[in-house]
């Protein structure tokens, strides 16, 4: 009984004796650790504080020639060179008059005498403005050029061409005008390299309700999974 | 008389030489175990052959021909490893396997990336009003299942003030835009860091040079390991070839990009690359009515992104991730 009590003891003694070894090696290592671990700790925190990617991505200013892209095919589209610059210099809008049905706007209001069987569609009778606030929306000569009406006019007597409309509509939308040079308003035509060719205010939007019309979608979503 | 004979000596010693070589060649390519089990596996494909129909294969030509396309498939390299020339082998084969099984005239390129390019996107979720002509126009585009009704780009219809989509509607169909809520889309952000890279067990799945995250569908084992690794649910599975109506397929495709799926494989969004390395715009933001949608070349500091960046309040999705997705959203 007592010898086996003993050997209890003496197995007790020796775990202690072991755990205080090791405790004492794993001081010794930790000694060792502590810098190793700090010298990571700053590595790491030198790695982290990297250049976030948004960063670096302004920081590339070499210029790009996006003409260089061999497939760019030209748009079938008719255009125009536009009338102001961009950030990249001179660029081309979608051309306006061939989409006007009965331009050019001379054919009728000229000197001569019109007389029409279609008086209802030849006098615009199918143009509703909506475009301005409720209730005081835009009369047509607002745009619309008072004695020349195969253009446009704006506010300072600027007399506009139809393909240039962008420089009518600026003068109210100056903010959205400022989004569509740059890029951030509108859209390029097909391409995103090759010459820069982008919608014109009026490929979009109706100039006499330029609001989109509420619509269906084109279609419809199931659930993932 | 002594010319000629020199001559006809000389064109010997020629045949004499290519022979060597050849052999020399064939001595020297030590049989690989993957050689091995190829020629293995079409000799058995041969004797079960002759079991089946009791004759030699190769009595009918356009079967044999067949076979011999899909076995030459099935032991290409992954498209990473593949030089430009094997590039342009799979890609005619799997024309001509196009043409043989299903009667398809495809162009399938294999366009490498274009110099001092990095993809990058953005999307305005002022402009959004929830048309969905983006979605339509991806499904023609990238050839997606029309059974199952996938879609790589989602449209979620947001109460005002929330920036997460899982907040939003993704089922909607009424008259859109409903006023007081806002649209915002989602789709592969293809991030500069990109986590379902990493899970890919097959290295299926990568970034290329620029900026794009494509997927060899012909090594991908259908795992799903990067669908559980992307944080923005951007990867889509098909359960099953795509049932498109045959009028209804686009025959320009990319290896990389919009080609017809075989089953079981890992697909997502790739910005519609047969068409972005030829110049050409995403079909989302051509077919965009509201022009909320901007791509363009962040590599370029005259681009159209570049100014978006630049001059508009712009987030990211879960940006505290470090995933560096290459979709912004900004507001005019």
């Amino acid at each position: 009984m007592n010898f086996g009590e003993n050997k209890r003891e003496g197995n007790k003694r020796t775990t202690m004796k072991t755990l205080m070894n090791g405790m004492a090696r794993w001081l010794w290592g930790s000694f060792l650790l502590i810098p190793a671990l700090l010298l990571v700790c700053v590595g790491t925190g030198a790695a982290s504080e990297k250049k976030p990617f948004l960063d670096t991505i302004k920081s590339v200013d070499a210029p790009f020639d996006s003409r260089s892209v061999q497939q760019v095919q030209p748009v079938p589209q008719p255009t125009v060179v536009a009338k102001e610059e961009y950030q990249g210099g001179q660029f081309r809008v979608l051309a306006r008059k061939e989409q006007i049905e009965r331009h050019k706007c001379s054919n009728c209001h000229g000197e001569k005498e019109v007389k029409g069987k279609n008086a209802f569609t030849l006098t615009h009778g199918n143009v509703v403005v909506q475009h301005g606030r409720e209730g005081s929306e835009l009369a047509c000569i607002d745009c619309h050029h008072p004695q020349d009406r195969d253009a446009l006019e704006d506010k300072k007597g600027r007399k506009i061409d139809f393909d240039h409309s962008y420089q009518l509509c600026g003068q109210c939308h100056f903010r959205q005008k400022r989004d569509w040079l740059g890029g951030a308003h509108g859209k390029r035509v097909s391409y995103w390299a090759g010459e820069r060719i982008i919608f014109n205010c009026t490929t979009c939007h109706d100039p006499h309700a330029p609001r989109f019309a509420k619509r269906f979608p084109a279609t419809y979503s199931v659930p993932l999974n | 008389m002594s010319l000629q004979d020199n001559e006809k000596e000389m064109e010997k010693d020629k045949e004499n030489k290519n022979t060597n070589e050849i052999l020399a060649d064939a001595l020297a390519d030590k049989s690989s175990r993957r050689s091995f089990i190829k020629n293995l596996s079409i000799g058995a494909a041969a004797a079960s052959a002759t079991l089946v129909t009791g004759c030699v294969p190769g009595a009918d030509a356009a079967v044999s021909g067949e076979m011999r396309l899909r076995w030459q498939e099935f032991f290409k390299k992954n498209y990473r490893l593949m030089t430009e020339e094997e590039k342009e082998q799979t890609v005619s084969r799997l024309e001509r396997l196009a043409a043989l099984k299903d009667g398809l005239e495809l162009q399938i390129g294999s366009e490498p990336p274009l110099p001092k390019v990095l993809y990058g996107y953005a999307f305005n979720i002022t402009r959004c009003e929830g048309f969905m002509e983006c979605v339509t126009a991806c499904i023609k585009e990238n050839n997606l299942d029309r059974k199952t009704h996938t879609q790589y780009i989602r449209i979620f219809e947001m109460e005002p003030g929330q920036l997460d989509p899982s907040t939003g509607d993704g089922k909607y169909f009424h008259e859109v835009p409903v006023e007081n809520k806002f649209y915002m889309g989602t789709q592969c952000f293809h991030c500069e860091n990109a986590p379902c890279t990493k899970a890919c067990p097959t290295k299926a799945t990568w970034r290329e040079p620029d900026g794009i995250v494509v997927v060899d569908y012909d090594w991908c084992i259908g795992c799903r390991y990067c669908q559980a690794a992307c944080p923005y649910f951007g990867r889509r599975f098909n359960w099953g070839k795509a049932e498109i109506p045959k009028e209804e397929i686009t025959t320009k495709q990319h290896y990389l990009g919009n080609r017809l799926r075989p089953m079981g494989k890992m697909e997502k969004c790739t910005f519609c690359i047969q068409r972005t390395r030829k110049g050409r715009l995403p079909a989302c933001v051509e077919a965009c009515p509201t022009g909320s949608r901007v791509f363009g070349n962040l590599l370029d500091p005259d681009s159209e992104i570049r100014y978006v960046l630049k001059h508009k309040k712009v987030f990211r999705m879960k940006e505290e991730l470090g995933t560096e997705p290459k979709f912004w959203y900004f507001i005019d």
